[in-house]
């Protein structure tokens, strides 16, 4: 029987289980213990029903405008406490001194009067929404929920690659990654200290509720999505299920007076937050695109005065900006004083002639970076660009430099992986999310770790086809004479068909549409083409799936 | 002109009038939107109250809204108050009434005129980037831009933003009908042809060309040079334009007069979506028309 690991190839990059070939990382020891026996076909036949198990449940992603399952691999990605300590830190000070910003931002603007960041930088972002100015939220919090994404370069140290402080996704395959894995490997379980991932959803409803506006013993939360067609749409519903509260759609809301209610079958129910996953162009159509359907009118007003809490807040795209991104290290000394506990990547601003210059001249050997592009979209990575897209992209960055940022790659570290039945290492990134109550940020121990499939692959996002991993997060030893955890990690998510779709529900005209018009004689138009005014009165209440109450 | 001053002192509310170089002005703005049946629910903005400060202070100023809604203010980014208001109740009609007494007066003047090697430098681009770059309703072509370099010619700063300024009232006639509230500054360019709003416009678009900080005034102008106290007359939305040469300068390019006495200011932003009077969404019947009346009222 030939070991499992045998002919494991290492490369430049940090590998994350193996420093020198068949000697595991300390983190991996107890892994590769359990794995050896198993050898290819066992294996093999795991994943299998492992895939079976995500298939039946109906995880998945859209991509390329398809649902496409989204492959977990079998092998586990592990991460050590210490480590993780790291992790941890990192992330909390960061997002504390986004949070900071964003109040700058949209407060006083300390930040350009002290000249750390140029005004300009702010003003030409794309998600810098003026209509946020001077709206503060109840609990002082804007970025209720964050991943800052990582990679792990070639001398094995995390750096942060970028925030996402909008809408990130991916922490339902975190909890579903982990329940299908207990499973299919339970052996694995019981000889292993795993953290926890499965009360994401109550700290998140902990959090949320803290956000409410002030005076609301007993806040009503909703997790607003945009609908079915949405890609995220199984993790919006999985959350709401999991936290026990509504999962709506625009049409669901209305706000009159600045107080937001609920369409229910009972008649209309106050609501305090709103855990949106619908982008800030098409919230609220008084403010954003008055085309939009998917959203509700008067919403932001009704942030404004205080009455309802919108998370995450509007605006905070500004800080998520990759252009901003290169300033994070100097925002963390300027509002925290402390130094940066996870490096960025080495990146360049294209905001001087010279720079720019530089950068056209190597545009083979870099990684260039739309400043607002997300999800792996327009990256071009220089070494394997063909000519002719360096061409292209050489005409881009000297029309739009501020389009753009510019990074030495980074050889991402590699995770032993099932490919065709043999273990091979593949690149790996790792999104942590993070939850920040108000008083407390808090990293979900573990988070999303996204492989590329593809050999020698770069762009790990799932967006772009990728995988992902079980990550696990080790417990510090148990001092001695401590008892053992009462509970065994045994995160059973029972998947049920209401969190998926059987067929379509037509396009709803929503309680505004059959005739939005703007009054300033703005001809409207809607976005999802003509009405299916038959189609729309057909949908009663029971078709809203989980919006029976 | 101080006789007259003399004759409103005694009739006004206010033992003292108006410094001599200021105006009193009431201004009683009315936007009315007729449905072709009834309008179920609608979201309002209503941008209708005059700025307090600078050359101009509000001694009062209402919003009142009919069908009767209670009102949300706030102040927005650019500086503006903003009357926010929501509907519920079937109506067929919507009459909005910016009620404001304000005095007004010219631009005080004193801040030193910089050069241009003063807004080319980053501090300049940087404080007021979001004023030098064209927006989709200022944006220029690079033809228009070089016509605003030439009448730029050698001047300094103030002088060439005052010559753009006449150049494009000498070169755009007025003439309502022939543009509308989303014509670009380059659509009523080609028309030399358009109202205040275009002609603001298009100036903001040159000065920003040259490179100076630029922006959108709106607001109210009386018509008249020799207003008679105490008399109604059929007043107008205006807009007229700011631009930074070391302080804030104005000037009305549609008239091609300094703002002062006359012009009463509502708000300033990039261009005219930033400071529109009045924007909102409804649900129901369609629209069947859209009238505004302004009339303004020198009373002292």
């Amino acid at each position: 029987m030939a070991d499992l690991f045998d002919g494991y190839p290492l490369g430049q990059q940090w590998d994350e289980m193996f420093g020198t070939p068949g000697q595991p990382r300390p983190a991996y020891a107890g892994l590769f213990t359990s794995l050896q026996p198993m050898a290819g076909e066992e294996l093999s036949a795991r994943a299998d029903l492992l895939s079976q198990t995500y298939r039946d449940a109906g995880v998945t992603f859209a991509h390329a405008g398809e649902e496409q399952p989204f492959p977990l691999d079998i092998v586990p990605r592990v991460i050590g406490a210490e480590e993780w300590d790291v992790i941890e830190r990192g992330v909390a000070q960061r997002v504390l001194a986004l949070e900071a910003f964003l109040a700058d931002v949209y407060g006083a603007g300390e930040v350009f009067a002290d000249r750390i960041v140029p005004r300009s930088v702010v003003t030409t972002s794309a998600h810098f929404h003026r209509q946020a100015h001077g709206l503060v939220p109840p609990n002082g919090v804007r970025v209720h929920v964050s991943g800052i994404d990582l990679v792990r370069d070639e001398a094995g140290d995390f750096r942060v690659l970028e925030d996402n402080l909008r809408s990130p996704s991916g922490v339902s395959y975190v909890i579903t990654n982990r329940a299908a894995m207990s499973q299919v490997l339970p052996e694995l379980f019981a000889d292993h200290r795993i953290q926890p991932v499965d009360d994401y959803p109550t700290r998140l409803l902990a959090a949320l509720k803290a956000s409410a506006p002030a005076n609301v013993a007993d806040p009503t939360v909703v997790v607003l999505t945009p609908g079915v067609y949405n890609s995220a749409y199984f993790e919006h519903a999985l959350l709401a299920r999991q936290m026990g509260v509504e999962l709506v759609e625009g049409r669901d809301l209305v706000s009159a007076g600045n107080q937001v209610s609920m369409r229910t079958t009972d008649g209309q129910r106050r609501v305090d937050v709103i855990y949106r996953r619908i982008d800030d162009e098409f919230l609220d159509p008084v403010h954003f695109r008055p085309d939009s359907v998917i959203g509700c009118a008067g919403l932001l007003n009704a942030a404004r005065a205080g009455r309802v809490t919108i998370a995450n807040a509007v605006g905070n795209g500004v800080a998520d900006d990759k252009l901003l991104y290169t300033w994070v290290p100097d925002l963390v000394r300027y509002y925290l004083n402390e130094e940066p506990v996870l490096a960025n990547a080495d990146t360049y601003r294209l905001d001087d002639a010279d720079t720019v210059q530089w950068v056209l001249e190597r545009l083979d050997q870099l990684v260039l970076k739309p400043v607002d592009g997300s999800g792996g979209k327009g990256i071009v990575i220089g070494p394997r660009a063909d000519e002719r897209t360096l061409t292209d992209l050489a005409v881009k960055v000297r029309a739009r430099p501020r389009d753009w940022i510019a990074q030495k790659p980074i050889g991402l570290s590699t995770c032993p992986t099932l490919i065709g039945g043999r273990i091979a290492p593949r690149h790996v990134d790792l999104r942590p999310f993070a939850i920040n109550d108000g008083s407390k940020v808090w990293v979900l121990p573990g988070g999303l770790t996204r492989v590329a499939l593809p050999e020698g692959e770069l762009v790990v996002n799932s967006s772009q086809g990728g995988g992902s991993k079980d990550t696990w997060v080790l417990s510090h030893p148990r001092p001695a004479g401590e008892p053992g955890p009462g509970r065994p990690e045994s995160t059973r998510i029972e998947f049920t068909a209401a969190d998926l779709p059987d067929e379509p529900p037509a396009q709803d005209p929503g309680p505004l549409n059959d005739t939005v018009v703007g009054q300033s004689q703005q001809q409207q138009q809607s976005r999802f083409g003509p009405l299916q005014g038959p189609a729309a009165s057909l949908r009663a209440v029971g078709g809203r799936g989980s919006f029976t109450c | 002109m101080s006789p007259q001053q003399t004759q409103t002192q005694t009739g006004s509310a206010q033992p003292d009038g108006p410094a001599p170089s200021r105006w009193r002005l009431q201004v009683v703005h009315r936007s009315r939107f007729s449905y072709g049946g009834p309008v179920r629910s609608s979201y309002n903005e209503a941008r209708l109250t005059p700025e307090n400060g600078g050359r101009q202070t509000t001694l009062r100023s209402r919003v009142e809204i009919e069908p009767a809604a209670t009102a949300f203010t706030y102040r927005d980014y650019w500086g503006s108050t903003v009357t926010a208001f929501d509907l519920h109740t079937p109506h067929e009609e919507l009459v909005v009434t910016g009620t404001s007494i304000v005095e007004a007066g010219p631009e005080p003047v004193g801040h030193e005129h910089v050069g241009w090697e003063v807004l080319r430098g980053a501090e300049v681009r940087d404080q007021y980037g979001e004023l030098l770059v064209p927006t989709r309703l200022t944006n220029v072509d690079a033809e228009v831009g070089a016509q605003a370099r030439e009448v730029a010619g050698d001047l300094p700063p103030h002088e060439a933003a005052a010559a753009v300024c006449r150049f494009v009232n000498g070169h755009m006639e007025y003439l309502s009908g022939a543009t509308h509230v989303k014509t670009t500054a380059m659509q009523a360019w080609r028309h030399r042809k358009g109202v205040c709003q275009d002609i603001s416009h298009v100036t903001v678009g040159m000065l920003r060309a040259l490179g100076l900080p630029a922006r959108y005034v709106s607001g109210y102008l009386h018509p008249k040079r020799d207003a008679v106290v105490g008399q109604t007359v059929t007043g107008e939305s205006h807009a007229w334009v700011e631009w930074w040469d070391g302080g804030w300068c104005a000037f009305d390019p549609t008239n091609s007069v300094e703002v002062g006495t006359r012009h009463v200011t509502l708000g300033r932003g990039r261009d005219y979506g930033d400071v529109s009077p009045f924007r909102g969404i409804f649900s129901g019947a369609g629209s069947e028309g859209h009238t505004v009346s302004v009339e303004v009222t020198r009373l002292a």
